[in-house]
C-alpha cells in the first residue's frame, strides 16, 4: 500500500522534530534538535541539500513555507524562544526577520492563507500565540495573544480563506472580507479556536474540549469542496479527534473520535484535497485514514503492517480497501 | 536509624584506606531526628584528626543506611541576592553567601529554616562580601568563603562564640572568585583570583603554602627550578601530601606542621610572578580522584591542570573556549573528565587522561555557562546555570548536546549557585539566585524540554506523498550511527523498539523518508492527468462528456466516467439534434457513442426500469422526439425535454436520494431494457449556441446486441461489488408517476446538483468544477453562486500547486463565476510611459507628474485622449484615431510637427 520512494539522508545530528514539503511539493524542509534547517531539493525522488540555516540557538521544533506568491519564505520556531523567517534571494537562504517575543520555548508556527497576505502564528510554551503580520519593507507587525494557552500551545493551524456569509450579502466586485480564524492546541488539554474581530483584535471563539491530556496537534482541514469545516487534532492521551461544524456561523462543533491510539499522537496532516488524514503516533508508525461512506473513520493504510496492534476498524477498513 | 557515636579514638584505624573513604562526622545535633536523611552506605571511618582541638568534642561516625533523602521542590527567601551556596556533607544544610548574606539554613521537610547568620559584628566588613563559599566536605564545621576584596576566610563552626570566623588570609590583591576544599585533604584549601593567582592554603598556616600563576606557561621554563629552597619545600610538600593517609594522624599532622611550617620560606618568591601578567582564574576545582590534581579556568579560554606539588609550572594547559572559562567540575566517578563551561554557551566535557585533552562532548546551551555540576549518579548528566539572560538551570544529557534534559524554572532573576544535595543523589538539586531566593529543585518536578520535544515530523505532500521522521532506535545509534545500512528502500527503522527504560539513553537521531501512497491513499497522479486531458470546452456536449468518461476510464476512475457518461445521457438526447442531417445519422451516431458508453450504462439503465414502464416510456420518447423535431433548430423549449426516463434513473443510482423498492430491480429482464436505452438521452435547450450538437440516440439494434450477451450481466455484478467502496449508493427505481406526469423543470438539475456536492465533498473538486464548466447553464442557477466561485477557487489554486497553469487559465477563462475571472485581470498590469519624457506614469489620471504634461494629446486637435489612442511607435506621437486616420490621408509627417514620418500598421 504505502512504499518507501525515497530516504532522505538528512545528516542531522540530533532528531528531527518537523519535515514540511512547499506549495509545489518539490523541496523538502526539515529541523532538528542540533539547531538547523535544512532545505532539500526532493523533485524526482533525488534529494539534494539546498540549504543549511543556521540561526537558532536550540532545537528547531517546527518550519512553514509560506505561500509562494510572496517568494521562498521558511519560518522556523524554535526551543530558543525565536521565531526566524528566512527567505530566498538570488539563489541564497538568508536570515530575513526575528522575532523574540516570546517568553519560552516557540513550539509551532503556521503561515495563513496566502488570501489574508504574509501573516504568521506562533504558538509558544510561554502560553502566547503572538502573530506577525508583513506591513512592507521589511517590517512586520506584531500582535499578541497572552495567555491563550496556560502551561503553553503546542500547535496552530489557521483556517482555509472562506468568504463569511453568502454572497447574496456581498456586494459584488468587491475584495471579499474574509473572516481569519485559526485553531491551537495547547497543555490545557483545550483546543482553542481564534477569530479576528472587525477592530483587528483576536478573540477566543470557541474552546474544544474532549482530549484528556495535552494536545499536540491541530490541523485545520483545507476546504476542497463544501463550506464544512474540519479540524483533526491528536493528543498526548493517544486519541485523535475529527472536529466538525457544518453550521456557517461556526459555532456548534462536534467531535468524532477517529481512534484510539496506545501512544502519544504527535501529528495529524490532511491530504491537500482533505479526505485522508495521516496520523503519527508514538510508536512510530503513520496511518491513513478516510472517512466511509457511513461517516466512520477506517484505517486504508498503515506502514507499519503487522506490528503493535491493529483495531477492529483498521482491519476493516484494509479488507474493504481490497 | 543506625547511627552510633563513637569517640574519636575508637573510631581510629591504622590501614591505608582510598581517599574517599574517609570522613570526619560533626555533631548533628540539628538533625538527629531528622533520621529520614540519606547517608550513603561508605566505609565512614573516623581518622582522628586530634590536632584540631575544636573538633575533638563534636566527631561522631554516623552510619545511616538505607533511608533517602526526602523533601520537595520548594524555596525560600532571602534577605538578599546569593552570590554562591554550598551543601554540608549531612545534606541537611546549605550555605548561602552572598554580598551582603551568609547564612545557613537548615533543609526541612517542607521548607528551609534559617540556622545560622555568619554576619556578626557591626560594621559591615568587606572580608563578609562573598564570591564564593564552599563547606568542607569532610568536616562539616568547615567553610570557606571567598572575598570580593580578596580575602579568603574560614569559618569553624564549633567555636563557641558568635563570631564563627577562623582564619583570614590576606594574600590576594583582586576578587577571589574561587575556594574550594582538597576532597580528601582536611587542611587544604585552594583559591583563585581575579589578580591571576591561585593559592593553596594549609588551614594549619597564617599563609598560603604554594602560589600557582595562571601566566605560568605549560611544562615550566625552570622559573623555579634555580630556586633550591622553594624547590626543597614542594618536595616536602609532596612527602607530606603522599605519605599523609597512611599514617597515623598526629604523627602526619605534626610532619606536615614541620614541612609547611618551615619558618623562613621564602614567600615573596612564591608570588614569584608578577601581578597583572596573568590571567584571571575563574574557577580552580580539586580533581577527585587524582589526589595531587587540581584543575583552573581563565578568563583567556585557558585551562589549566596542575600538580600540586609543583608549582613552578601546569602540567597541561590548552584552549578549552572562545572567551572566559567560568567554571569546570570533574566528574564524581571517571577519573580525568572534566566538564568546563564558558561565555561562548558551550559546555564541554574533557577527556584528561590522554595526552592531550580530548573534547569527549560539546553541550550548547541558550546562554553563557556560569556554573556547572555534574548529576550524581547519573554518568552523563550534567546542571548548569548561566550569569545572564538566562535565569532557568538545566540538566543536560551530554550525549542529547542540543536539549537540555529537565530545566528548573523556578528563578526570576540570574541563578548564581548551584549544587546538588548530597554526593547520591540525583533528584536533590540546591540553588541560590540574585532575585534573593534559595530554592530545592525536585527532579522529578522539573520540566522536561525533552518531552515536549516532537519526535515525529509528518507532511502530507503535494502529490499524495508522505514524508515522514521518525527517531531512530538508540540500539541502533549506539552502535555504530549508521543509518542507512542495508536496502535503503525499506523503513527498517520503523521496526525497532525503543527501551521504555531508559528513553533518554543515547544519541538521539532521526530517519527520514518520503513514502508514496496508492491512488486510493491520496496520490494525485490521478488529478494532474486528468486535468491535463479533460475536454472542457470547444466541443459538442456529447462529445465532451464522452471524451471525459473515456480519459477517466483510462485512470481507472470507473464512477467518474460512470457519471460523465450519465451526463452525456442526461443532456444530450436525440431530440435535441438540431437539423434533418443528424436525424438521419442516427445510426451513425449510435455506434459511435456506444463504445464509450460502454457496459456501464447497460447496467445503470437496468436497475431503474421497470418492464410495466417500458411502453410508458416509448410514449413519451416520442412525444418529446416529435416536439423536438417541430421546434426549429435553434431553439428548443425546456418544458418538453427534461423528462425523460431513462436519463434520472442513473441518475438515482448515483446520489443516492430517492427510495427505491431493491426488489423490483431483480426482476427486470434484460431484454426489456434495451429498447428503452435510446430514451435515457435527453434533450436539453439551454446549452450554449456555439456547440454543435451532434449527438443521437443509439442504435437500438446495437444495444440489443451487447444486452444479450452473458458478458454484460458479468461487468454488471463487477461494478455492483466494486461500487460500495466509492461512494453511497442505493438502488433504486423510479416510480411511474414521474414519467406519466411531466417532470418540472429542473429535476435533473437538482440530481446533478447533488451529485456535484457529493464529488466536492469527496474532495474531488476537479469533477465539479469540470461539470459546472461543461454544463455551464444547465446547473449553474441551481448552485448557489458562493459554492461555485468556492469550487472555482479551490480547483484553481490546486492546478496552480501542480504548476497545471494552461489548465488553471482556461478555468478560469471559462468560468462564469464573476469573481473567478476578473482573477487574470487582477493578475495583469500595464505599464505605461510618458509621451514627452518618456519615463512610467506614476499616477492614474492624463497628467504626468514628470514633466506635468497632459501625457496623451491628439497632436491633431491638441485635447486630451480620453479613448483609443494611437500613436507611432517611432516618434510616440499620436491623437484620436479618426484624427490621424485623416491626417494620414493628407500627409504621412507626424501631425505634431516633429518631422518624422509617422508609420501605422
Amino acid at each position: 500500500m504505502v512504499s518507501v520512494i525515497n530516504t532522505v539522508d538528512t545528516s542531522h545530528e540530533d532528531m528531527i522534530h518537523d519535515a514540511q514539503m512547499d506549495y509545489y511539493g518539490t523541496r523538502l524542509a526539515t529541523c532538528s534538535s542540533d539547531r538547523s534547517v535544512k532545505i532539500f531539493d526532493v523533485r524526482n525522488g533525488g534529494q539534494i541539500l539546498i540549504a543549511d540555516l543556521r540561526g537558532h540557538e536550540g532545537p528547531v521544533w517546527q518550519v512553514a513555507w509560506a505561500h509562494p506568491m510572496y517568494g521562498n519564505i521558511l519560518a522556523s520556531c524554535s526551543y530558543d524562544r525565536k521565531v526566524i523567517i528566512w527567505r530566498e534571494e538570488n539563489g541564497t537562504w538568508e536570515k530575513s526577520h526575528e522575532h523574540a517575543g516570546h517568553d519560552s520555548s516557540v513550539n509551532s508556527v503556521c503561515w495563513a492563507p496566502h488570501d489574508y497576505g504574509l501573516i504568521l502564528a506562533c504558538g509558544s510554551s510561554d502560553g502566547a500565540i503572538s502573530l506577525l503580520t508583513y506591513t512592507g519593507e521589511g517590517q512586520w507587525e506584531v500582535k499578541k495573544i497572552n495567555n491563550a494557552h496556560t502551561i503553553g500551545c503546542n500547535a496552530v493551524s489557521w483556517a482555509p480563506a472562506v468568504v463569511p456569509g453568502s454572497l447574496i450579502d456581498q456586494p459584488s466586485g468587491q475584495k471579499p472580507n474574509y473572516i481569519k480564524r485559526f485553531a491551537s492546541g495547547g497543555c490545557d488539554n483545550l483546543i482553542k479556536l481564534w477569530k479576528e474581530e472587525e477592530d483587528g483584535q483576536w478573540k477566543e471563539e470557541q474552546k474544544l474540549e474532549a482530549h484528556s491530556d495535552w494536545v499536540r496537534d491541530v490541523a485545520w482541514a483545507p476546504s476542497i469542496g463544501l463550506p464544512t469545516s474540519t479540524i483533526a487534532s491528536c493528543s498526548q492521551d493517544g486519541r485523535v479527534f475529527i472536529w466538525t461544524c457544518d453550521d456557517a456561523s461556526g459555532n456548534t462543533w462536534s467531535p468524532k473520535l477517529l481512534h484510539k491510539f496506545n501512544d502519544v499522537v504527535w501529528h495529524v496532516s490532511w491530504s491537500i484535497t482533505a479526505n485522508i488524514l495521516a496520523v503519527s503516533g508514538g510508536d512510530n508508525k503513520v496511518t491513513l485514514w478516510k472517512e466511509s461512506v457511513d461517516g466512520q473513520w477506517v484505517c486504508i493504510s498503515d506502514v507499519n503492517k503487522g506490528q503493535g496492534s491493529v483495531s477492529a476498524s483498521v482491519t476493516e477498513g484494509q479488507q474493504n480497501e481490497q | 536509624m543506625g547511627k552510633k557515636r563513637t569517640t574519636s579514638g575508637e573510631g581510629r584505624e591504622r590501614q591505608r584506606l582510598p581517599a574517599r573513604r574517609f570522613r570526619i562526622a560533626a555533631p548533628r545535633a540539628d538533625s538527629a531526628d531528622g533520621g529520614s536523611f540519606f547517608f550513603p552506605l561508605l566505609g565512614l571511618t573516623d581518622r582522628g584528626f586530634s590536632d584540631c582541638p575544636d573538633l575533638k568534642m563534636s566527631r561522631v561516625t554516623t552510619a545511616l543506611g538505607g533511608s533517602v533523602l526526602t523533601g520537595r521542590t520548594m524555596h525560600c527567601h532571602l534577605d538578599a541576592p546569593a552570590n554562591a551556596i554550598s551543601v554540608c556533607r549531612d545534606a541537611a544544610q546549605v550555605v548561602v553567601a552572598g554580598r551582603s548574606i551568609f547564612k545557613i539554613y537548615a533543609i526541612e521537610e517542607e521548607q528551609f529554616v534559617e540556622k545560622l547568620n555568619l554576619r556578626v559584628g557591626r560594621k559591615p566588613s568587606l572580608n563578609l562580601s562573598c564570591a564564593d563559599v564552599v563547606w568542607h566536605q569532610m568536616d562539616e564545621n568547615l567553610l570557606a568563603t571567598a572575598a570580593t576584596n580578596g580575602v579568603v576566610v574560614t569559618w569553624n563552626l564549633g567555636r563557641p562564640s558568635r563570631n564563627k570566623q577562623d582564619q583570614l588570609f590576606t594574600e590576594h590583591k583582586r576578587t577571589v572568585n574561587k575556594v574550594c576544599f582538597h576532597p580528601t585533604e582536611a587542611h587544604v584549601l585552594l583559591s583563585g583570583s581575579q589578580d591571576g593567582f591561585m593559592k593553596c592554603f594549609d588551614l594549619r598556616r597564617k599563609d598560603s603554602v604554594s602560589t600557582f600563576s595562571g601566566e605560568a606557561t605549560e611544562a615550566g621554563q625552570g622559573r623555579w627550578a634555580s630556586l633550591p629552597v622553594a624547590q626543597r619545600c614542594i618536595l616536602r610538600i609532596l612527602h607530606s601530601f603522599a605519605h599523609g593517609l597512611m599514617r597515623d594522624a598526629e604523627s602526619r599532622a605534626n610532619e606536615a606542621q614541620e614541612s609547611w611550617g618551615c619558618p623562613d620560606y621564602p614567600l615573596g618568591l612564591c608570588s614569584g610572578p608578577q601581578a597583572g601578567q596573568s590571567e584571571s582564574v575563574r574557577d580552580v576545582q580539586f580533581s577527585i580522584r587524582d589526589y595531587f590534581t587540581f584543575a583552573s579556568t581563565f578568563e583567556n579560554g585557558n585551562v589549566q591542570l596542575w600538580d600540586i606539588r609543583r608549582p613552578d609550572r601546569c602540567e597541561r594547559m590548552f584552549t578549552a573556549h572562545n572567551g572566559p572559562v567560568f567554571c569546570c567540575d570533574w566528574h564524581p566517578e571517571d577519573r580525568g573528565w572534566l566538564a568546563t563551561g564558558g561565555r561562548d554557551k558551550m559546555v564541554k566535557v574533557w577527556d584528561m587522561t590522554t595526552h592531550r585533552a580530548k573534547e569527549m562532548h560539546c553541550v550548547q546551551t541558550i546562554a553563557s555557562v556560569a556554573r556547572v555540576k555534574w548529576r550524581p549518579e547519573c554518568r552523563h548528566h550534567l546542571a548548569t546555570c548561566s550569569m545572564m539572560v538566562d535565569h532557568n538551570i538545566y540538566v543536560w544529557d551530554v550525549r542529547r548536546p542540543f536539549v537540555p534534559a529537565a530545566m528548573f524554572e523556578e528563578h526570576r532573576d540570574v541563578t548564581t549557585g548551584i549544587a546538588w544535595r548530597h554526593p547520591h543523589d540525583p533528584s536533590f538539586l540546591l540553588s541560590g539566585s540574585k532575585d534573593s531566593s534559595l530554592c530545592q529543585h525536585l527532579f522529578r518536578d522539573a520540566s522536561q524540554p525533552v518531552e515536549r520535544a516532537n519526535p515525529e515530523g509528518l507532511c502530507y505532500g503535494l502529490f499524495g506523498d508522505l514524508a515522514f521522521a521518525a527517531k531512530e532506535s538508540l540500539v541502533a545509534a549506539e552502535s555504530g550511527r549508521k543509518p542507512y545500512t542495508g536496502d535503503r528502500r525499506h523503513p527498517i527503522f520503523f521496526k525497532r523498539k525503543l527501551d521504555p527504560a531508559e528513553p533518554f539513553a543515547g544519541l538521539a537521531s532521526s530517519a527520514l523518508s518520503v513514502f508514496e501512497t496508492e491512488p486510493g491513499g491520496g496520490g494525485m497522479r490521478w488529478f494532474v492527468d486528468t486535468a491535463e486531458r479533460y475536454a472542457l470546452a470547444g466541443r459538442p456536449l456529447a462529445e465532451l462528456c464522452d471524451h471525459n468518461a473515456k480519459v477517466a476510464r483510462e485512470l481507472g476512475r470507473n464512477q467518474v466516467a460512470q457519471t460523465w457518461t450519465m451526463l452525456r445521457i442526461i443532456y444530450c438526447s436525440p431530440g435535441l439534434v438540431p437539423t434533418a442531417n443528424l436525424n438521419h445519422s442516427v445510426g451513425k451516431g449510435g455506434s459511435c457513442g456506444l463504445p464509450l458508453m460502454n457496459s456501464f450504462n447497460l447496467k445503470d439503465m437496468a436497475p431503474g426500469l421497470g418492464s410495466e414502464t417500458r411502453l410508458d416510456r416509448s410514449k413519451g420518447d416520442t412525444r418529446s422526439d416529435t416536439v423536438l423535431l417541430d421546434s426549429s433548430a435553434t431553439l428548443i423549449t425546456n418544458e418538453d425535454n427534461e423528462e425523460t426516463e431513462g436519463s434520472d434513473v442513473p441518475a438515482d443510482y448515483l446520489l443516492g436520494d430517492v427510495e427505491g423498492e431493491e426488489d423490483e430491480l431483480y426482476l427486470l429482464d434484460p431484454e426489456h431494457t434495451h429498447p428503452e436505452e435510446p430514451e435515457c438521452v435527453l434533450p436539453q435547450e439551454a446549452f450554449p449556441l456555439r456547440h454543435e450538437i451532434v449527438d443521437t440516440p443509439p442504435g437500438p439494434e446495437h444495444l440489443q446486441d451487447k444486452a444479450d450477451s452473458p458478458h454484460v450481466s458479468g461487468s454488471e455484478a463487477d461494478v455492483a461489488s466494486l461500487a460500495p467502496v466509492d461512494s453511497s449508493f442505493s438502488l433504486l427505481s423510479v416510480s411511474h408517476a414521474l414519467y406519466d406526469s411531466r417532470l418540472p423543470p429542473d429535476f435533473f438539475s437538482v440530481l446533478v446538483r447533488d451529485m456535484l456536492h457529493f464529488y466536492a465533498e469527496q474532495g474531488d473538486v476537479q469533477m465539479a468544477v469540470s461539470v459546472l464548466i461543461i454544463l455551464g447553464e444547465r446547473v449553474r442557477k441551481d448552485i448557489d453562486e458562493q459554492t461555485q466561485e468556492h469550487w472555482y477557487t479551490s480547483y484553481i489554486d490546486l492546478l496552480q500547486r501542480f504548476r497545471l497553469w494552461n489548465v488553471s487559465n482556461e478555468v478560469v477563462k471559462l468560468s462564469t463565476s464573476r469573481a473567478v475571472s476578473c482573477l487574470n485581470q487582477a493578475s495583469t498590469t500595464l505599464h505605461v510611459n510618458c509621451s514627452h519624457c518618456k519615463r512610467p506614469m506614476s499616477n492614474r489620471g492624463w497628467v504626468c507628474d514628470r514633466c506635468h504634461r497632459c501625457a496623451s494629446m491628439c497632436a491633431v486637435c491638441h485635447h486630451v485622449v480620453k479613448g483609443l489612442f494611437v500613436w507611432c511607435q517611432g516618434c510616440s506621437h499620436g491623437g484620436h484615431l479618426q484624427h490621424i486616420m485623416k491626417w494620414l490621408e493628407g500627409s504621412s509627417h507626424c501631425p505634431a510637427g516633429c518631422g518624422h514620418l509617422c508609420e501605422y500598421s
